[in-house]
């Protein structure tokens, strides 16, 4: 990254953002960018089979086929202070003239307005490693759709040792810069929101669980499974915190009060329900199943003993078609 | 800790045969590359034509799956439909991604797509302008709560697709039972045209229908078969659904099935029950009828039986899981207590069922 560039960038960003809104993100939305980063990037370069009449690229439009910018648009809900991002669609930039298309832009709202009428553009999202000089022109040019557009930026580099997602948003605000109130892009953060619909289909992609019902050891097995790994993820984060504040204990690391107060008023909260309502509705909860079971069972053994009455009776047949015992096998 | 859970689920899934399919990596993203080439010679060769069972699998990205399911639940018990994009690959049809279409109420009317081609054409256009070449291949609608199964307007209306719009392709997803079970229900299926009688094929995965609808299935199962459906991910979507679990490990501690799902399993109890009575007053009949043979009668009866059974077994071994989950939770986050007070009894229940 040259001195200039990395000039402009220090002029678009600052750390965090003011503006007291929260951000809650879809995986729909992450899967849709990631969608469309791919099929334009394997458009791009097709594959080795394919006859492609072609030149070699040169360096710089290799790296440029490696790994296109694409851009879209981010739609979803605003209620009061907290933004849900929902859905997204591509949008048709173009890089040499600097400009979006914009009918193509309303062409779609329309017709995304149709089938899912509650939703408005909350902003766009664009793939890349950071945010550029550049970004903020299309930034500027949304902002008559929406006064206070969001800028979601996803890296598609592929790095395994980062744990966190490669998913940043930033909110525009105006700075003063040299004198001149400029907009500039803002860190904010965010949380990842899901129904149960959107968990099962993710964690079935995910883990490709057998598509088919399997036996009941199977499906025991896979459930225990899930609830398994959810509490060694839980475990593994409450020893760092242990190691942390063991750490603080000892005086290796210097005693952050916020932290600590977070800690503490975590392990207040526990235990999570002891009244006495609680218990009387969970004891019935599981009452009931209990009691579905019990009645799951009688029905397995009435239909058990009427296969067992069914072949008792014809190995032990009394009128035979041939009139008189028979010998039975 | 990520290491050990590996192991484990590596141990579960050798135990359980699953195929996995290898960590997609760059090479294997090229099933996203259209080519526009071969794709129109096989529209012309049109070897769908000669062998009604031409199709037999399906492969569904994981956009596409994500899309479908998620506008299925929005939809409530209401059932939606929408359309696929995607393209074929010898004896497989790829479903790319799916959008929805403004229409409601699917079960009510043949063809109810044609109220939203406008809707349809717009789209296309102005997803091939940003990029997306594919064609619609097929359309996917939900059933609610009452399975994954093709319809008598169901069967017309692929029909009359298969003749129009060859290659095409019909997906059911039932949200309902998806949220219940904990795994996706999707069914994919393709019609034999009229009058065709397809040769025995081997009864595919059991499922239970409702009373109301039985007869519906009954009439129409045998013109329709359904085809193997398999998932793909791009490398950079595996990537993000890794990182995804980092996040989503809380929602299996937070949500509970039990309390979504209340009203539908009480719907299927009150189900099982009148199957119950009507096979009762089944076998009081047969009683004083006599002429039938005997033998043939006890197998229907003792059929019906058995599917009652292993509906109730299948309704149950749910909500014992959601019931396990629930004494999990309980056993986690309530049996904790502060070092100095007394320790008072935490629940101790084991639950102790074993079917």
């Amino acid at each position: 990254m040259t001195n200039a560039g990395k000039n402009s960038r220090e002029k678009t960003m600052a750390p965090s953002s003011s503006s007291g809104l929260t951000f809650k993100l879809h995986p729909l939305v992450m899967l849709n960018i990631s969608d469309h980063f791919t099929r334009v990037k394997t458009q791009l370069n097709p594959p080795a089979s394919s006859c492609s009449t072609g030149n070699v690229p040169s360096n710089a439009d290799a790296v440029f086929l490696q790994n296109p910018r694409v851009y879209g648009c981010v739609i979803g809900l605003q209620k009061g202070r907290t933004v849900e991002i929902f859905n997204s669609f591509e949008l048709i930039f173009d890089p040499i003239a600097d400009n979006l298309d914009r009918s193509f832009v309303e062409k779609k709202q329309e017709l995304y307005k149709k089938v899912f009428p509650d939703f408005y553009i909350l902003g766009w999202y664009s793939t890349g490693c950071d945010a550029t000089k550049s970004d903020m022109h299309i930034h500027k040019a949304l902002m008559d759709i929406n006064e206070s557009p969001i800028y979601v930026l996803l890296n598609p580099a592929i790095n395994h040792a980062q744990k966190d997602l490669p998913v940043t948003i930033y909110e525009s605000e105006f700075h003063v810069i040299d004198g001149i109130p400029q907009p500039i892009f803002v860190h904010t953060s965010y949380t990842i929101e899901t129904v149960e619909a959107e968990r099962i289909s993710v964690d079935h992609v995910a883990h490709l669980k057998p598509s088919d019902g399997g036996s009941a050891a199977t499906q025991l097995t896979a459930h225990l499974t899930g609830i398994h790994s959810a509490i060694k993820m839980l475990n593994s984060r409450i020893r760092v915190l242990y190691q942390y504040l063991a750490a603080m204990h000892k005086g290796d690391i210097s005693c952050e009060n916020s932290l600590l107060r977070q800690v503490s008023s975590l392990l207040r909260s526990l235990p999570a329900a002891v009244s006495k309502k609680f218990h009387d509705d969970f004891l019935m909860e599981y009452n009931d199943k209990l009691l579905m079971s019990y009645l799951a069972m009688l029905t397995n053994c009435a239909s058990n003993m009427n296969e067992m009455v069914d072949k008792f009776n014809v190995a032990y047949e009394r009128n035979s078609r041939r009139g008189g015992r028979t010998a039975f096998m | 800790m990520e290491g050990s859970s590996t192991i484990a689920r590596k141990t579960w899934e050798l135990e359980n045969n699953i195929l996995t399919v290898n960590t997609p990596d760059s090479a294997s993203d090229n099933i996203f590359y259209y080519d526009d080439t071969s794709q129109s010679k096989f529209q012309q060769e049109k070897p769908w034509e000669t062998d009604p069972h031409y199709f037999k699998r399906v492969k569904i990205s994981a956009l596409a799956l994500l899309k479908m399911v998620v506008h299925a639940r929005s939809g409530g018990t209401i059932e939606i439909m929408g359309l696929m994009q995607g393209k074929t690959d010898g004896d497989a049809i790829i479903v790319m991604d799916a959008f929805a279409l403004p229409v409601e109420g699917t079960e009510t009317r043949v063809n109810a797509q044609a109220d939203a081609y406008e809707y349809m054409v717009e789209y296309s256009q102005t997803n091939k302008l940003a990029g997306r070449l594919e064609n619609v291949v097929g359309w996917y609608h939900s059933h609610p709560g009452y399975g994954c199964w093709l319809s008598g307007i169901d069967v017309s209306t692929q029909r009359l697709n298969q003749q129009h719009q060859e290659p095409f392709l019909a997906v059911v997803i039932d949200p309902t039972r998806t949220v219940s079970a904990g795994k996706v229900e999707i069914g994919a299926f393709r019609t034999y045209s009229e009058g065709y009688k397809p040769p025995d094929e081997p009864v595919s995965e059991y499922q239970t229908i409702p009373l109301n609808k039985i007869e519906d299935f009954g009439v129409h199962c045998k013109q329709y078969y359904s085809l193997d459906i398999t998932y793909f991910k791009s490398s950079l979507d595996s990537h993000f659904l890794d990182l995804l679990w980092n996040k989503y490990w809380v929602n299996i501690f937070s949500s509970s099935p039990l309390l979504g799902n209340g009203d539908y399993v009480a719907g299927q109890i009150s189900d099982l029950a009148e199957k119950l009575e009507q096979a009762e007053n089944h076998l009081a009949h047969s009683r004083f009828g006599g002429i039938v043979p005997l033998h043939r009668k006890k197998e229907d009866e003792s059929q019906v039986l058995t599917k009652i059974t292993r509906d109730s077994s299948k309704i149950t071994v749910e909500q014992v899981h959601g019931l396990m989950s629930q004494v999990i939770k309980d056993v986690l986050f309530n049996s904790v207590r502060q070092s100095n007070k007394s320790p008072t009894d935490s629940l101790d229940s084991e639950p102790l069922i074993t079917s």
